[in-house]
């Protein structure tokens, strides 16, 4: 093995990880392609301008290796532990990276739409996925991506048919459980929704203890004409975990994705979002939401390509910093030069709770068009000493005071996801998170 | 209940307050008036325990205990109310939710038992009834995006909801036109009662026409110069605060 390839050779060696793995043949060309990328690709280090901020040495030193991906026998009680009581969905879930019939509860769908275990799907009917696979995500793949690919494996496939409104959310869960050693599980999410078809895809990373491990999820959505997507992930990895999302997102006109991204576990957590336009008047609205603490870096890269006119995109990023958390936004809006008629606006506010956290919030509009509308703005604060006063002045203690406003502050996100109980489960955990934060 | 003895407080290198001397008891509505730049504002926040402001002597005392010692939220589970002539804006933070946490933390400061959510809305729609306010004002967040009648409304709603032993309106007149200041005054006066004190600060009479005080006192250059009945209010509407730079250049 060359290049990068070399560096991540436990990531790539086990069964179902192997180029040559189970699979149909197309899909075992794929995985060599990727493999042929990732021995073209070097490690990122910090003189390349998306990892400036971010090392990746820790990561590396861990020496994460992929699992067989056992379906692990889940405690009786650990689906209960996990549910949010009052959310109603099609329930499906990964277990370490593999989809697990026995806690997905996918309950009565209707016709026209397709959920499930992308592994299942291929058995089943393996040229199914053929000419979507690896579509949006194209072949220039960063080395995250490429090593998700040159193991794929599993993960959730979610396909719509034309006009096919679900009522229901649909919950992706995935759960990673404690192993024998340090264990990397590469899931792969395929959405695509046909013209005119609507969905809620409700995403969680979650762990049953503090295990470490790492997850190295790719996502590619793909929106028809007129279809919507609410698209609602929620990262609560344990907190000795290493979580990677990269997300590709395309949309054709008229297709609205509402996306909104709430970062509060793992020890190391690196998002990409890399979305474009297919056709105009389609909107793309990013909402996120991080808090980092000690020993927490919550790392962020926005690439929204604005190819096309009239469309519209927003991003808009808070964060909560305490103890010695560390952020990183990096985030870049690209206009074209035929997107006339552009409408963008970026913003990253972020709360500083100590002096020893940092943040680096790097928002770019490349503007190629001259008949736009575009717009970012960054804020680095302190919780404003009025507001304090003015509740504690009421009879609230400082620190119950202090945690209020920084609700207050992430409420403005977790307003905008869909279900109450989601709300609410959020709302707690960030709650949670920050009484046990020290205010210094 | 409130006894101020030479008080005297900095803001920064600079002296506000020159020895000021108050005496407040029960059920007793005591108007503060004076120009601008007498201290006004620096004692309602002294009293509040507002930072910034560093106390060099003299002593606050309520209900005997040591005011000047206490946390804000301490003056507040003790019955200390400050209404504030620009009430700050929470955005995000939900104005009932709010209210809830505040009247909850004072409860359990005194070891009452805190309301539950059923117990807690019977509580708002009673006092809501009593000000003839509706409850639009309840589900937005905490003052954000509120007209400046609305939020001085609502600091007369959560003085009614908290029940104070001490009520400081520090300029509840200002920015409201006539109407308004009409609604908060007929708030402010259905919670007068003999348990309840009120120090109502202001620069206008205006206000005294709708809530009478049983004394007034001229506040100036940091001390008050003078106390008397109402009728010393109407005095100064007449003559203005010229006479009173006079009486200092003369002193």
């Amino acid at each position: 093995m060359t290049g990068a390839a070399a560096n991540f050779a436990g990531w790539l060696a086990a069964d179902g990880g192997r180029p040559d793995a189970a699979g149909p043949d197309w899909l075992t060309a794929r995985r060599h392609d990727a493999l042929a990328r990732l021995g073209e690709l070097e490690v990122p280090t910090s003189r390349q301008e998306g990892w400036r901020y971010t090392s990746l040495k820790a990561l590396l030193e861990q020496g994460f290796v992929r699992g067989d991906a056992p379906l692990a026998a889940l405690q009786p009680d650990a689906l209960q532990r996990i549910l949010i009581p009052g959310l109603d969905s099609h329930r499906i879930l990964l277990v370490n990276g593999r989809y697990t019939p026995a806690g997905s509860a996918p309950g009565d769908l209707p016709k026209g739409v397709r959920v499930g275990g992308l592994r299942d799907l291929l058995a089943q009917d393996p040229d199914a996925l053929r000419e979507r696979l690896n579509r949006v995500a194209g072949t220039e793949q960063s080395l995250f991506a490429a090593l998700n690919t040159a193991s794929l494996d599993d993960g959730l496939v979610l396909l719509l048919d034309r006009a096919v409104c679900l009522e229901r959310p649909i919950e992706l869960i995935h759960l990673s459980v404690g192993q024998d050693a340090p264990r990397v599980a590469q899931p792969r999410h395929l959405i695509l929704l046909e013209d005119g078809a609507q969905a809620t895809l409700i995403e969680r990373y979650l762990s049953l203890d503090d295990a470490l491990y790492c997850t190295n999820a790719v996502l590619e959505l793909s929106l028809g004409r007129d279809a919507v997507l609410k698209h609602e992930r929620i990262q609560m990895e344990s907190r000795n975990a290493f979580h990677l999302t990269t997300l590709y997102l395309a949309q054709d006109a008229g297709s609205r994705y509402q996306g909104v991204n709430i970062g509060l576990g793992a020890t190391w957590s690196r998002t990409e979002l890399l979305t474009r336009f297919r056709g105009e008047q389609a909107e793309c609205d990013l909402q996120g939401l991080y808090l980092a603490g000690d020993r927490q870096l919550m790392d962020y890269h926005l690439d929204v390509e604005h190819g096309v006119p009239r469309c519209t995109s927003r991003e808009n990023f808070k964060g909560i910093l305490y103890g010695k958390g560390r952020a990183v936004f990096d985030g870049r809006v690209l206009v074209a030069r035929d997107a006339q008629k552009t409408d963008a606006a970026m913003s990253n506010r972020n709360l500083m709770l100590s002096a020893s956290a940092e943040v680096d919030t790097k928002p770019q509009l490349e503007i190629h068009a001259d008949d736009v509308k575009c717009s970012h703005g960054t804020t680095v604060g302190q919780i404003e000493p009025e507001r304090l006063f003015y509740l504690r002045s009421r009879g609230i203690p400082a620190p119950v005071a202090r945690r209020m406003l920084c609700l207050g502050f992430a409420g403005e996100i977790i307003e905008t996801l869909s279900s109450e109980a989601l709300r609410e489960q959020v709302s707690e955990q960030v709650g949670q998170r920050l009484e046990s934060a020290p205010l210094s | 209940m409130l006894s101020v003895k030479g008080l005297r407080a900095n803001v920064g290198e600079k002296e506000i307050l020159k020895g000021l001397d108050l005496e407040i008891g029960p059920g007793e509505i005591h108007a503060i008036m004076g120009p601008n730049g007498a201290g006004k504002s620096t004692l309602s926040h002294v009293l509040s325990g507002r930072e910034g402001y560093a106390v060099t002597a003299g002593t606050a005392t309520f209900h005997g205990q040591d005011l000047l010692s206490l946390e804000p939220e301490a003056r507040a589970q003790l019955g200390l109310f400050l209404a504030f002539q620009y009430p700050v804006e929470l955005p995000g933070v939900n104005n009932t939710y709010f209210l809830k946490a505040a009247l909850n933390s004072i409860r359990k400061a005194r070891g009452e038992p805190e309301l539950d959510a059923v117990s807690f809305l019977r509580l708002i729609k009673d006092k809501l009834k009593i000000l003839h306010l509706d409850d639009s004002l309840l589900k937005r967040a905490v003052n954000a995006g509120f007209s400046g009648g609305e939020k001085k409304r609502n600091e007369i709603f959560q003085m009614a909801l908290l029940e104070p032993k001490l009520a400081i309106l520090d300029e509840t007149d200002s920015g409201l036109d006539i109407d308004a200041l009409r609604v908060v005054a007929d708030g402010v006066n259905a919670l007068r009662s003999p348990e309840r004190s009120m120090i109502v600060v202001t620069h206008y009479q205006r206000l005294l026409d709708y809530i009478q005080p049983d004394y007034v006192h001229v506040l100036a250059q940091g001390r008050i110069i003078r106390s008397g009945g109402k009728e010393l209010a109407l005095e100064l509407e007449e003559k203005g605060y010229g006479w009173i730079d006079a009486a200092e250049q003369a002193a």
